[in-house]
């Protein structure tokens, strides 16, 4: 019974993490159509700045992750503004696979500047942890845990609330009147793309601290963000919250119960499953 | 859309006075050029064909497939199978990995060609992930270890049905381009309610589409099994080579007939020259290619060479015109 617990945790604290992954590739998705499939390779962008800055510029990881984002929402400005917005009214495989090919790119510059080894951020608490009960919390899995459901519920209240967010909305729902309002598109796609990035930055930094990176694991990383946006929908980022934690407790389960080589089997079957019984999504609009 | 119509003269002359002796002078090729030529050559010509097969589930049929690698994979472990576990004949593995494909392309296709846009391309994606996954997993398939095939010194034979390969791939999409069931997959591409409207059974067009297209590509992937002589599940499966039949297609021309062929000579003749100077800029040169591929020519040479002519350097920007914010 304890161990059920004590996975079950594990998978919540992994599943806030997927959250905050595809909270970002959501974002992208339901504003400016594109599905991003060089989302995972942001993220595994962001997990190398946060490398860098850590064990060249001996920042901790965790502050680092502000610079991180910064970086990366300049990167996905530009990469919004002086590509992704030339092909934007393309049909949608187009500028599907014109990521596709950003995600190439930006893993072979992963492997040329960092080669292809493992890297992980180790800061000196990385071993840490406390116990709650019958179970052990590793004290920056529940770092990571509380930054990623905190950002993700800040993305939900500045997109709410402030000017810039009900602008994204609106070009979300109609750009033309949108643009009657005086939201400028060009501007605004270019904002979202990057946060989106930026998003996907932090993630890629927390990813780093509770795992592994190499330049590969952008593909797999879009593909479950991909799975925990179509379970979660589209409309609201506390959906991705759900599905990230779904996501999660049911990879570790699957370790648990049939092995730990099965995980991906586990989460990519469900993508498969999901999207064949409900394109539509689980639990709200999709496209 | 941009399937060449070749005028009837048109074709008596083109077919005996270029395909053929094209044809022959390739098919000679082990006997006047080099090993290295030759390597070359099969890498090519299985390239092609997997653009070639990606042509009729993507180019015809318009729904983007991520997950044709999966065939190849499957075409791949069951020679690898066959020949490793089994000690079974060449010939036997590569029919079985054939079988293999094709039933798998059937059953599939029933769940996920409902699936559009998106949602197919993510699918079967998903789906080429899953297979790594579940093939790493399987003993009789080496685990994530790998199988050996027993090594056969014969890159003529290999060479020869890799370029046979090819031929019929392509004669089955120059059937598809003038035949009723092609011109029902371009129906469907064009506008799917319309074309069911007008009495295509889509889903069966589609499934079977589906499964031709598995077809060639699980050929290729035991040809290339028993020519590498070693697979495993992450080299086999690997998505980046799915996209490297989309972009070989989509570059030379989605929907055409002879587009994904040239489209693959052409990106391969590049990339083999920037890999004998650094190993892995050739993966750069995909990456680039892709986008701006996507952004100048979404249309591939064979729209490209039909209206550059006319329409000179504004053709390039007249596409990002047409697409742009």
């Amino acid at each position: 019974m304890d161990l059920l617990l004590q996975i079950l945790v594990n998978g919540i604290l992994l599943g806030g993490l997927y959250a905050l992954m595809a909270l970002g590739l959501a974002l992208v998705w339901g504003v400016l159509n594109i599905v991003n499939l060089a989302h995972g390779a942001l993220i595994m962008v962001g997990g190398y700045a946060t490398w860098m800055l850590f064990t060249r510029a001996g920042i901790d990881p965790f502050a680092a992750l502000p610079i991180t984002a910064v970086a990366l929402f300049a990167l996905g400005y530009a990469i919004q503004r002086g590509i992704l917005n030339l092909v934007i009214r393309a049909p949608m495989f187009n500028t599907l696979l014109i990521t596709f090919g950003l995600e190439v790119v930006l893993a072979y510059l992963a492997q040329f500047w960092f080669s292809a080894d493992f890297r992980a951020i180790n800061p000196r608490y990385a071993g840490n942890n406390f116990a709650l009960g019958p179970v052990t919390l590793p004290t920056v899995q529940v770092a990571a845990f509380a930054i990623a459901i905190g950002l993700t519920v800040a993305m939900w209240l500045f997109l709410l609330h402030t000017r810039i967010g009900r602008g994204i909305r609106a070009s979300a729902q109609n750009l033309v009147a949108a643009r009657l309002y005086g939201v400028s598109p060009k501007r605004i796609y270019a904002l979202t793309f990057g946060l989106g990035a930026a998003l996907a930055g932090v993630a890629g930094g927390l990813y780093g601290l509770v795992s592994q990176i190499n330049p590969y694991i952008g593909g797999p990383l879009t593909a479950k963000s991909f799975v925990i946006a179509i379970i979660g929908g589209l409309d609201n980022p506390l959906g991705v919250i759900v599905g990230g934690l779904a996501l999660g407790v049911i990879e570790s389960l699957t370790a648990l119960y049939v092995g730990p080589t099965y995980r991906d089997v586990a989460s990519f079957g469900i993508l498969v499953l999901v999207l064949i019984v409900r394109p539509a999504g689980l639990l709200g609009r999709t496209a | 859309m941009n399937v060449p119509r070749v005028a009837g003269v048109g074709l008596i002359v083109v077919v005996p006075v270029v395909v053929v002796p094209l044809v022959a002078a390739l098919a000679a090729l082990p006997w006047y050029g080099g090993p290295v030529l030759l390597q070359f050559g099969i890498d090519v010509l299985l390239m092609a064909t997997l653009a070639q097969g990606w042509n009729i589930i993507g180019g015809f049929t318009g729904y983007p497939s991520f997950g044709n690698s999966v065939f190849y994979g499957l075409g791949a472990y069951g020679v690898g199978i066959a020949m490793a576990q089994f000690h079974l004949p060449f010939w036997i593995g590569l029919l079985a990995g054939l079988a293999l494909g094709v039933v798998f392309a059937g059953v599939l296709g029933l769940a996920v060609l409902r699936l559009k846009g998106h949602y197919f391309a993510i699918c079967t994606l998903g789906l080429a992930f899953v297979m790594t996954a579940i093939v790493s997993n399987l003993p009789i398939a080496g685990s994530n270890i790998g199988l050996v095939l027993p090594l056969l010194k014969s890159e003529v034979l290999f060479y020869e049905l890799a370029l046979g390969l090819l031929v019929l791939a392509t004669l089955t999409v120059f059937w598809l381009a003038h035949s009723r069931f092609g011109l029902g997959l371009i129906a469907i591409r064009e506008n799917e309610d319309g074309a069911a409207v007008m009495g295509v059974n889509t889903t069966l067009y589609k499934i079977l589409a589906f499964m031709l297209s598995a077809a060639f590509t699980s050929l290729a992937g035991g040809i290339y099994a028993y020519y590498i002589t070693f697979i495993d599940p992450v080299g086999v499966f690997d998505v980046v080579l799915n996209v490297k039949m989309i972009i070989m297609a989509v570059f030379g021309g989605a929907g055409s007939v002879f587009g994904p062929v040239i489209g693959a000579l052409v990106l391969s003749a590049i990339s083999e020259v920037l890999a004998t100077r650094v190993t892995s800029l050739a993966s750069l040169f995909f990456g680039v290619v892709i986008v701006v591929a996507v952004v100048f020519m979404p249309r591939g040479l064979a729209h490209m060479s039909a209206h550059l002519r006319d329409a000179g350097w504004r053709y390039f920007l007249d596409n990002v015109r047409a697409h742009r914010l």
